[in-house]
């Protein structure tokens, strides 16, 4: 008897299958399509082909590109090292059962996350503004003038905000992470005589490892995306200090309406998180390897 | 290429409404023939950036509706930075979603010459009593893209410079400054006088000027008038990109002595509604801002408090302005252009533009400008008088086809100049860099 070219099951899944190609597999084939093509919005019958010329010439003469994303790194970086800094102590400290309202805690520290990025951006616009923000205002009256978006400090402010929203996401995971381990190697340590900091720095931190490269890898995916603080805050300045790779693209594409070239800058952020996620992967991959 | 439209719409719709900020919902527009228009019933659906002088437009609407029983007026107000998308999403569909739409200064050439646009020529000529010509000339001038006329002024936003004239009154800061410089203390008509009297009044305890060097559009729409007043331009007669020369070095090392020793600290974020708030509670002496912000500041309960009435409108130093208009146009795929033009017709014609000033909104035709009445029940003669003189000497912030990405680019260098990121030199370099690479792309 003849097999039906789809069993019952690939039936099942078609459905979904469909779907997907729908709706990521045609706007990623399209936007390939017109990453290769000098396409603008406001002359899409005008559009031709420029090949891979568009990514030579985004990598090899678009400064403005390699500007965004230096910027976008570096916000990754300050943002997402302070936010595991300070999530992993706030971690630590609500998993002590001696910490006084804990679970309070727990909950009230999680609300920052729940509050949708582009209302972040413009509560600190109005708090950090030097005109009517409660921030100055009060580091005035202390003697202190900061200014948060001068050229050399407004990228930092904008990985503040940003640690300020996320900072509950990675104490979230590290906590669970922490409530996960086994409690007889740290029984074990305190019979042994060990001081709290070489319990959390030969055990803690070793055993919590795989948890804090999944937290970190989740963080710096969703960083990378940085746009609303950006919009909301400087949109991209002073000068081009604060443009980050996203806005740049949204700038290009949206703003002065040049689609293929957007598209193709899309395309090597692709590239390079991926890069950043396949070396992450095989660094966690390499953690669990060498724990068995 | 015309499969390309649709799989354009298919595929960013979704990218394009997750930018734009959300809307009232569209209303549908009943399609309708031209010939028909003036017959059947139809709903137009009017794009609008909520500003005051949207208000305006909105509330003499009902007149026109009673007037005219058979059009129906929908407005879609938002913010404008979503109005961009819109319009050109609307532009790209088969059939439009707005029946009339406002454009800006910088998108007039950019939509005229993608297609988007209908000319309105035919509709002028046959329109009675109209008066094309009595619009300012370069705010008309605007609308003129390759010899036709694609739009017709609604409002203006040029600028002129708003001064605290009880502060250039003041018998004792007339005595210092006499004092100090050796001449009396005037509102300045020169840049050098400006950066002077700017920096007099900060030592006086007033900021001299509440600044707007926010990068990009803000900071390009103050700077230009510093360009023009030291006699620099973007391009010349010929087209060639000079905003790296002599005079454009001279405006901005002027502009950035005046940031860094007049204006308030920490201000280089600064756009409009900051620099309001500064000259409204006093703070500064000065701003170069739009000329119809002088009626909102003496307005006794608006937001200057007791200091309204107090503040007087002159023409920028150097005399030649910042011209920024909307313009009413009727975009090519919409099936109501008779009712658009009817409504259009309306709303700009003598009589209603006339009501429309004397409920505060921007002057645009000279008539109305010159109108003893509009005097009386408006702003006062000195105001509109200064207003027509600063129009007539202005100069669009940009023109052609890719008008926004200049405006933009350029923006950002001169932002960067002003934060210290980059000298002037390198900053204009740059800037004349950008602007060449962008005027020579196909």
């Amino acid at each position: 008897m003849l097999k039906p070219p789809l069993t019952f099951k690939h039936r099942l899944v078609l459905p979904l299958l469909l779907s997907l190609v729908l709706i990521l597999g045609y706007p990623l084939a399209f936007s390939l399509w017109i990453s290769l093509h000098d396409y603008q919005l406001t002359a899409i019958e005008q559009a031709r082909w420029v090949g891979w010329a568009q990514y030579f010439t985004i990598l090899a003469q678009n400064a403005s590109f390699w500007n965004a994303l230096g910027n976008t790194v570096r916000f990754v970086g300050i943002a997402v090292s302070l936010e595991l800094v300070f999530g992993l102590l706030l971690a630590l400290l609500l998993h002590r059962k001696a910490t006084p309202f804990r679970h309070f805690f727990r909950a009230a520290l999680l609300v920052p996350m729940f509050v949708t990025p582009i209302a972040v951006g413009l509560m600190f616009r109005f708090l950090l503004n030097s005109q009517l923000g409660v921030v100055p205002s009060v580091l005035r009256a202390l003697g202190i003038t900061i200014d948060w978006f001068s050229a050399q400090q407004a990228l930092i402010t904008l990985a503040l905000i940003d640690v300020w929203q996320w900072t509950p996401f990675m104490l979230l995971l590290l906590l669970a992470g922490l409530e996960s381990l086994p409690e007889e190697p740290f029984e074990a340590a305190r019979v042994d005589g060990a001081s709290p900091l070489q319990i959390f720095w030969h055990l803690t931190l070793p055993m919590l490892r795989p948890t804090i490269l999944a937290a970190v890898v989740i963080r710096m995916l969703d960083a990378f995306k940085v746009y609303e603080y950006v919009y909301a805050i400087t949109r991209g300045g002073p000068g081009e200090s604060t443009e980050t790779i996203q806005y740049h693209i949204y700038r290009v594409g949206f703003l002065y309406f040049r689609l293929g070239e957007a598209s193709a800058m899309s395309y090597i952020l692709i590239a390079v998180i991926l890069m950043l996620v396949v070396l992450l992967f095989y660094a966690l991959r390499r953690e669990s390897l060498s724990q068995r | 290429m015309k499969g390309h439209r649709f799989s354009f719409l298919l595929g960013a719709a979704a990218l394009l409404a997750a930018c734009a900020a959300p809307s009232a919902p569209a209303a549908t527009t009943v399609p309708t023939r031209p010939s028909e228009a003036a017959a059947a019933p139809v709903t137009l659906n009017i794009i609008m950036e909520q500003v005051p002088d949207y208000d305006i437009v909105a509330s003499l609407t009902r007149q026109f509706e009673a007037e005219h029983p058979n059009i129906k007026i929908t407005f879609d107000a938002m913010p404008y930075d979503a109005m961009r998308d819109k319009i050109l999403t609307s532009a790209l569909a088969p059939s439009a979603s707005y029946d009339v739409i406002i454009v800006d200064n910088p998108w007039m050439d950019e939509f005229a010459r993608a297609g988007f646009l209908l000319p309105l020529d035919d509709y002028i000529a046959r329109a009675p009593d109209y008066d094309f010509n009595d619009f300012v000339g370069p705010l008309r001038d605007i609308g003129v893209v390759d010899g036709k006329v694609y739009g017709v002024p609604y409002y203006n936003y040029a600028l002129g410079l708003i001064v605290r004239q009880d502060l250039f009154d003041n018998p004792d800061y007339q005595a210092k400054f006499q004092q100090e410089f050796g001449k009396p203390l005037q509102v300045p008509t020169t840049l050098e006088d400006y950066v002077a009297v700017g920096k007099f009044f900060k030592s006086q305890g007033i900021f001299g000027a509440a600044m707007q060097p926010q990068r990009g559009y803000k900071i390009f729409e103050e700077w230009k008038n510093w360009l023009y007043a030291a006699g620099g331009n973007l391009l010349d007669a010929a087209g060639n990109v000079i905003i790296d020369n002599a005079a454009a070095q001279q405006a901005l090392e002027m502009y950035i002595d005046m940031y860094k020793n007049a204006a308030p600290p920490n201000s280089v974020n600064w756009g409009f509604d900051e620099a309001l708030r500064s000259m409204s509670s006093g703070e500064s002496a000065t701003m170069l801002s739009y000329n119809w912000m002088l009626p909102t500041l003496n307005k006794p309960d608006g937001p200057a408090g007791e200091l309204a009435g107090k503040f007087a409108l002159h023409e920028v130093p150097g005399g030649k302005a910042v011209l920024g208009a909307w313009h009413w146009a009727i975009p090519k795929n919409t099936a109501s252009a008779d009712a658009a033009w009817t409504y259009i017709a309306w709303i700009t014609s003598k009589a209603i533009d006339k009501q429309r000033v004397i409920a505060g909104g921007a002057p645009t035709r000279v008539s109305v400008m010159q109108d003893r009445e509009v005097w009386e029940k408006g702003f006062g003669q000195q105001y509109y008088e200064t207003v027509l003189k600063i129009l007539e000497d202005a100069e669009p912030l940009a023109r052609g086809a890719r008008a926004e990405e200049i405006i933009n680019e350029v923006g950002t260098e001169l932002n960067s100049a002003v934060a210290g990121e980059k000298d002037v030199a390198a900053a204009l370099a740059a800037a004349a860099q950008k602007t060449r690479a962008i005027l020579a792309r196909p």
